[in-house]
């Protein structure tokens, strides 16, 4: 449901910059240039907040507020002020007929966006559902952490991806960067002096802009009661020290909702290939597993026939790869993909030694494997 | 009650800055410099050259009065144009009423700051409604009992002439 804001005032000018300033959220902006239009509005729309000059002509804001208040339909809709009028005997005088907040022009957007987003759960455009960006896009991650050698790890274990690490030693030059450029994820250390990376965490999670950025606390693994405060208060996630950095860059491709079937799966020359990477961890396992139907399925849509199952890069052989293993093999045949393996002398070996797997037929190279598939196809078409 | 006099002309020309300066960096992003030179008090006729949109606003309350804003018509297009994020093209294209509108709102955010500090200082007063003027050359008088004070500010490239014309409640129907 998209949410509807009204906006009162005579000024066109101010009914434009409202608007102009809720165009990258979710949401209707409605208008009307008097407390008597504004009342029309409201009862047709009832909107979900009301931006509510002071002056105006026909009815003022005053009148427009008092009887929006003794409309049993209408007197739950929350009004912000947004008026010239910032006296403090104006503003008293209107806090008490039951205002939610109130903002004395002149204004900046954000200020708006900030306090309409603390009434309703303003999310922006690109928040709502679409295509999961891919682990090959570039991404802005902010690292707020004051151990220089944590930040140079965090940076070294992310180098070969094509995310952008920025450093900052302290929440306060943290924040002006989020105001300039919206980070994709913010990693903050939960060391920080005076508790500022809740401090930190809090500030930027009552800006609509950043509502819905992860923020990861980095923290020390025994520190058990900085957990706990991160994840009650509302942490995206922790990644502990010691850092694990193939778990952390795990970690914020699932924050960021990143489609990592890339590292693993790819389309070319009409063979569909699945690269087992040489030390696969069971969050790789998983990831694999879950992507094996929808990346078989939409190579078949894509008119692919075949596919390569490449282990060579793989190290050892265990019970789970086994098992993804004959998944993919199983979906192939379910699919109709003609398939064939590659490995290495060690894996190969493995297999041998195994009663399910000992008469599986390896290629030594993915040349050898593309020449077979490309007979097949030669085969097929010439029958 | 407070009295007019009481606001001294370091409070006053402070009490405009602050307002000019806010509502045009925060609106428009454009710093504004009090232009001490050309500072008058107390004018009889003031002359204004060439073709202006001038926003006027008004005050009521334990202090009346009304600010002029002198806008030259360049100034005006290419604040309205910030204003709402517009280039100078468009603005031309949407025609005058886009301008007065935001040359009214520029006026009233401006009026407003300054009135508001009035209020805080004693002088509780509330606003009116914009209104705009057009036109080339003005040359203003203002009546006797009012009191007037000029300020002008560099913006850019443009002079904003802000024109106050004062008088307390007591002299309303004097």
């Amino acid at each position: 449901m998209r949410y509807k804001i009204l906006t009162v005032d005579d000024s066109k000018t101010v009914r434009i910059i409202v608007k102009k300033a809720f165009r990258l959220y979710d949401c209707d902006i409605l208008e009307a240039a008097n407390g008597v239009e504004g009342l029309a509005v409201a009862s047709k729309e009832s909107p979900d907040a009301i931006l509510l000059d002071v002056t105006m002509p026909v009815m003022d804001g005053v009148e427009m507020l008092t009887r929006l208040k003794s409309d049993p339909a209408l007197k739950n809709v929350p009004v912000v002020m947004l008026t010239a009028e910032g006296g403090r005997d104006n503003v008293l005088k209107i806090a008490k007929i039951g205002v939610r907040d109130y903002i004395v022009k002149p204004f900046k957007e954000d200020v708006l966006i900030q306090k309409v987003g603390r009434i309703i759960d303003l999310k922006p455009l690109d928040a709502t559902p679409s295509k999961a960006k891919s682990i090959l896009d570039e991404a802005n991650l902010v690292v707020i952490e004051d151990k220089p050698a944590i930040l140079q790890q965090i940076q070294d274990g992310l180098r070969h991806t094509p995310w952008k690490v920025h450093g900052m030693a302290s929440t306060t030059e943290a924040l002006d960067f989020c105001a300039k450029t919206p980070p994709d994820l913010v990693m903050v250390s939960l060391s920080l002096p005076d508790e500022s990376a809740f401090t930190f965490f809090r500030t930027i999670r009552n800006n609509p802009k950043h509502k819905y950025t992860p923020v990861f606390g980095l923290v020390v693994k025994t520190d058990n009661a900085a957990q706990q405060q991160a994840q009650q208060v509302g942490f995206t996630a922790l990644a502990t020290k010691p850092l694990d950095m193939t778990e952390v860059e795990s970690k914020i491709a699932k924050a960021m909702n990143l489609d990592t079937s890339h590292r693993y799966f790819n389309m070319d020359s009409g063979i569909l290939t699945l690269a087992i990477p040489d030390n696969p961890t069971q969050h790789v396992i998983n990831e694999i597993t879950n992507y094996l139907k929808p990346k078989i399925t939409e190579a078949v849509d894509a008119g692919i026939g075949k596919a390569i199952i490449n282990v060579q890069a793989l190290k050892r052989l265990d019970m789970t790869i086994i098992k993804v293993l004959f998944q993919a093999m199983q979906t192939c045949r379910e699919l109709a993909l003609h398939f064939c393996l590659v490995g290495n002398p060690a894996i190969i070996a493995e297999c041998k030694g195994f009663e399910d797997t000992r008469n599986w037929q390896f290629y030594n190279s993915l040349e050898e494997a593309q020449a077979s598939l490309g007979a097949i196809s030669v085969t097929s078409s010439s029958a | 009650m407070a009295t007019l006099h009481e606001i001294n002309e370091t409070a006053f020309r402070e009490t405009i800055t602050r307002a000019v300066q806010d509502v045009f960096k925060t609106m428009i992003g454009q710093s504004a410099v009090h232009a001490n030179a050309n500072e008058d008090h107390n004018l009889k006729s003031l002359a204004i050259n060439g073709s202006q949109v001038v926003g006027s606003v008004g005050f009521i309350g334990d202090i009346n009065g009304l600010i002029y804003l002198y806008f030259s018509q360049d100034f005006a297009q290419e604040a309205a144009g910030s204003l709402l994020g517009m280039t100078t093209q468009e603005i031309v294209e949407s025609g005058d009423e886009v301008v007065n509108d935001a040359i009214g709102e520029l006026t009233n955010m401006t009026v407003g700051a300054f009135k508001n500090q009035l209020c805080d200082r004693g002088y509780p007063c509330r606003l009116t409604i914009p209104s705009i003027l057009r036109g080339s050359n003005f040359s203003i008088e203002p009546i006797g009992s009012t009191t007037r004070r000029v300020y002008r500010f560099n913006i850019g490239r443009h002079t904003l002439v802000a024109d106050i014309l004062m008088k307390p409640a007591d002299a309303i129907d004097a």
